[in-house]
């Protein structure tokens, strides 16, 4: 039997598994002892049951009529098809890879829908294979859960956090969407849970670089968080083990980051050169995409995406970042704002980055931002809770004075919910009941039967429609086409050398009909066609048209 | 071939590094380390052996050292050869000036540090026998703070840190400083933990009756040190380890890049021997015997890492292979880079308890000096095998020159 020495001091032993331990801050007269709360989430039962209880509500909230709602997403069905290419062991796309995004999210969605697809190979299209990202949102939802209670909120915060960010309309359209954003999110909560563990654990610490990296990789703008992931991991470190622990985590994260060039390196697309994609290229046209204007600037691009997301929660985005600031501007006062330094400062550096006039910014931008605004907006509740219930509060103070914090506060949480409830009553009812999603599946019915030959006909359509295609038995890739591969996609062209009379079909989804502005081939087909079918009406409608003069006739 | 070859490397590397971070996986391990308080005043009797072979110009400096102790009750026995009479001659002034310094002679024809400890084992009146080398500088509360240890713990072995300083004497010192306090001051602890210790050549006290009881030290073997800590921790024997930067013993890296090989060769033959005597088999559990058979193995392992990640990474960036395979072989490449990250937090961290400037150059002389100390444990290993296998098992003894000494003073001249 042989063991190191007991602990020097009496403060330095093996906190309890359950009971606070003290925060070992040496009083140096500056500082203030904050006493460390430490949460053993497994070992609590009270934490346990509000956590499966929410948990319940987010799956069912999320889950019902999740292929209905919201509208397909031409997105989706790039990142599905990916995923199904790599299933298929057909390499990271089934056109060439051209970098544009690191490929280890669709890796993820590959491995997720693995067993589904080698069942009901069928079942691999974008509506059905939105019930793999109820799993992923369930992950989320506890990691954001555990992550609250390690930031030291008390329990009915955390519960708060959790269901701002699985209850709220705006979480719960995107979330149900097959995103990166989404799978990165989970690896940067995982993450930010390991960067706070009440352990302080080395390798804990150097788990949440691989998970920070892993982030990163499978959605580059992840890239942006990671400075509030230090200042997390800095905070919830011991003095003593802190450079060790910070730097195994910065080394683990840049080792795994630099798995990517590597592999561009290993396969010789590191740089530019004639007769190949390279990740250079990639990066630079990630970059120089065009701008979408100044977000408070109505009328541009980004003013739109901002208001879509307020279209389906004001509370979230504009709570949050208000939340946010508060907690910024208190940060010498508050004992919460302290413990939420890392989540606010992720709010900040991402509004700053959307508000860049000269960026990009996609819809789904606000993915990666939705569980730090629901924890800095939780926390901030919570300090005005304890403001209003326990400042300057004496022992011994007047039951007069206690009621009359009490009523000020059911009556601020009533306000709040007679004003969020509704809302999002309204917004979650539409999510659970309406069928965006008819048109699409009508019209993948129709190629499916009214279509002579489907494995020698040409479509093109676009990504959302193009695995059910692909399973109604016309080609991958040349035969269902990308619509805009055939202008973008040398190895498509090539193909194509009468342009739109190389074509049979055009399926116009909404997502074509928009795009075809800028993509010559695309218009010609559209112009050169007619209708056969149309499903849906007004702007939402998806057409099937026939080439007027297409291989098969001419 | 090259993807499982790069998988052990890798697992191999992982689980070094894995132990070698040990005492600052968390703040609670990191406390642990470390000797507590002294209460209670003394009440354990010490015998300290110093064994001394052509070492006139450092004894006199660590008997008054030793002599300093704050500790009630406690003997020094120096053991000289019969044929060294200068550092006799040191140590028979020593003894006249004090009571409590004996010198023993040892007479064996062939001369090495277990047999001097043993000549001296039957001659020990204390509770607890201390091993210290002749150019140690030992602080003056240790035996104090070893004595609460024993009493506090029942520990039948204290194992006290050592620590090299005078990392800025040269490229390879910094980086044999460093083992040393990666050792010293995380590793070991992990072993005590886990029941199996290679115990260290000095700052090592053991209770005299438990030595007794073992034979002492084993004349043959070129690591009696890590002997004596596998076979008792083999029996069950309790084994403590406690670091305190200024508590450690200081100790210098051999003078030169020959001396430091010399030393290096001898300790690999050394735990060669002692993974051959097959001691470690009577330890209790699995777990224990791969730990010990894996640590006995390192030098070796160690020596084949620095050759073959250099050779993978050529492999995977000039031949053709998959992508997926040169992933694989760059994985040792990964962990390397790993622990090459913590050894600079290391060294920072080293200067910061020892209160000694490191520099940029430092810095740098690890980073590059890296690859080129890879090269010199793979020599130490390959000739302690071919040493082992020609059956040449005489000591190479390292002299030192007292580098740490004067650097010491220079360090209180300037404070």
């Amino acid at each position: 039997m042989t063991s190191t020495l007991p602990a020097a001091a009496p403060d330095a032993t093996a906190p309890d598994e359950a009971a606070p331990a003290p925060d070992r801050t040496p009083s140096s007269g500056k500082r203030h002892l904050t006493v460390r709360p430490v949460v053993r989430f497994r070992g609590s039962p009270p934490d346990l049951i509000l956590c499966a209880v929410l948990l319940a509500a987010i799956l069912v909230v999320q889950g019902w009529n999740i292929a209905g709602y919201p509208a397909l997403s031409d997105d989706e069905g790039t990142y599905l098809a990916q995923a199904w290419a790599v299933q298929q062991g057909d390499g990271l796309a089934h056109y060439t890879y051209w970098y544009d995004h690191p490929p280890l999210g669709w890796i993820q969605i590959a491995l997720l829908t693995w067993i589904p697809a080698a069942i009901a190979p069928d079942s691999m299209d974008v509506g059905t294979m939105r019930l793999a990202m109820l799993l992923v949102s369930a992950v989320s939802a506890v990691l954001l859960y555990v992550l609250a209670r390690r930031l030291w909120l008390p329990r009915w915060a955390a519960g708060l956090a959790m269901v701002l960010f699985g209850l709220s309309p705006l979480a719960v359209v995107l979330q149900r969407e097959i995103f990166l954003d989404n799978l990165a999110v989970l690896w940067m909560l995982l993450a930010f849970c390991l960067a706070a563990s009440p352990n302080r654990h080395l390798w804990h610490h150097f788990a949440a670089g691989i998970a920070a990296a892993t982030a990163v990789l499978t959605k580059e703008t992840m890239l942006v968080v990671l400075p509030a992931l230090l200042v997390t991991m800095w905070r919830y470190s011991h003095r003593d083990t802190r450079k060790f622990a910070v730097t195994g985590a910065v080394t683990a994260c840049a080792l795994i980051g630099l798995g990517y060039p590597l592999y561009a390196l290993l396969k010789g697309e590191l740089l530019p050169g004639a007769g190949h994609v390279s990740l250079w290229d990639g990066i630079t046209y990630q970059m120089s995409r065009p701008g979408s204007g100044f977000i408070l600037d109505a009328g541009s691009g980004s003013h739109g995406v901002w208001q879509s997301w307020l279209y389906y929660d004001r509370v979230l985005p504009l709570g949050g970042l208000a939340a946010a600031l508060l907690l910024l501007l208190v940060l010498r006062w508050s004992v919460t704002a302290r413990a939420l330094a890392g989540p606010a400062l992720a709010v900040a550096i991402l509004a700053l980055v959307a508000m860049r006039p000269s960026g990009y910014l996609p819809a789904m931008y606000v993915i990666q931002a939705l569980p730090f605004l629901a924890l800095v907006l939780a926390g901030a509740v919570a300090s005005v809770a304890h403001a209003v219930l326990r400042r300057f509060r004496e022992p011994g103070e007047p039951a007069l004075y206690t009621g009359v914090r009490w009523t000020v506060a059911l009556a601020l949480a009533a306000g709040a919910v007679l004003y969020v409830g509704p809302r999002w009553y309204e917004g979650n009812r539409i999510a659970t009941t309406v069928d965006a999603n008819g048109p699409y599946r009508a019209a993948a019915a129709w190629m499916a039967t009214e279509v002579q030959d489907p494995g020698r006909t040409r479509v093109l359509v676009d990504d959302a429609l193009w695995l059910d295609l692909v399973h109604a038995g016309y080609e991958p890739g040349l035969g269902a086409i990308w619509f805009y591969k055939a202008d973008l996609d040398p190895a498509v062209t090539k193909t194509m050398p009468g342009g739109w009379r190389d074509l049979d079909y055009v399926v116009a989804s909404p997502t074509v009909r928009r795009d075809a502005v800028d993509l010559p081939n695309v218009r010609a087909a559209l112009q050169h066609s007619e209708k056969v079918a149309e499903f849906g009406e007004g702007e939402d409608r998806v057409e099937i048209r026939r080439i007027y003069e297409g291989r098969r006739e001419g | 071939m090259i993807a499982a070859v790069s998988l052990t490397l890798f697992w191999m590397a992982a689980f070094t590094l894995w132990w070698q971070m040990h005492a600052w996986r968390t703040p609670e391990t990191l406390a642990a380390t470390r000797f507590q308080p002294p209460r209670g005043g003394t009440e354990l009797t010490f015998s300290l052996l110093v064994p001394a072979r052509h070492e006139q110009l450092v004894l006199d400096h660590t008997i008054t050292r030793l002599l300093e102790s704050s500790h009630a009750d406690f003997e020094i026995l120096v053991i000289v050869g019969h044929d060294d009479p200068g550092t006799a001659g040191v140590a028979a002034r020593a003894a006249a000036r004090d009571p409590r310094v004996r010198v023993i002679t040892d007479t064996h024809e062939v001369k090495n540090k277990p047999k001097a400890l043993n000549t001296a084992l039957p001659h020990c009146r204390g509770d607890v026998v201390g091993v210290f080398d002749a150019e140690d500088q030992v602080h003056p509360e240790l035996l104090t703070h070893v004595d609460h240890a024993f009493r506090s713990t029942g520990a039948d072995v204290v194992q006290g840190g050592v620590q090299l300083i005078n990392f800025h004497s040269s490229w390879y010192s910094l980086r044999n400083c460093l083992e040393y306090f990666f050792w010293f001051r995380s590793r070991l602890h992990l072993h005590a933990q886990k029941g199996f210790i290679p115990l260290g050549g000095n700052t090592v006290f053991v209770r005299t009756g438990v030595l007794r009881e073992a034979d002492g030290w084993d004349q043959n073997c070129l690591a009696e040190d890590c002997d004596l800590g596998v076979r008792l921790s083999s029996t069950g024997k309790r084994v403590v380890v406690a670091y305190d930067s200024d508590m450690v013993t200081r100790e210098e890296t051999p003078g030169t890049l020959l001396s430091l090989l010399r030393q290096r060769t001898r300790w690999n033959q050394g735990f060669l021997q002692v993974y051959r005597k097959q001691d470690w088999h009577q330890l209790p559990t699995t777990a224990q015997r791969l730990l010990a058979r894996y640590t006995l193995m390192t030098p070796f392992l160690q020596a084949f890492t620095g050759v073959v990640i250099p050779l993978n990474v050529a492999i995977a960036l000039l031949l053709d292979v998959p992508v997926g395979i040169a992933f694989i072989t760059f994985l040792p490449l990964i962990t390397a880079a790993v622990t090459f990250v913590f050894e600079v937090v290391g060294l920072h961290d080293f200067g910061r308890q020892y209160g000694l400037r490191v520099r940029l150059t430092h810095y740098l002389k690890l980073v590059v000096g890296g690859p080129f100390y890879q090269l010199l444990l793979a020599g130490a290993a390959i000739r302690a095998v071919w040493r082992e296998l020609r059956g040449r098992g005489e000591w190479e003894l390292t002299s030192h020159v007292g580098a740490h000494l004067t650097h010491d003073s220079r360090e209180e001249a300037r404070t």
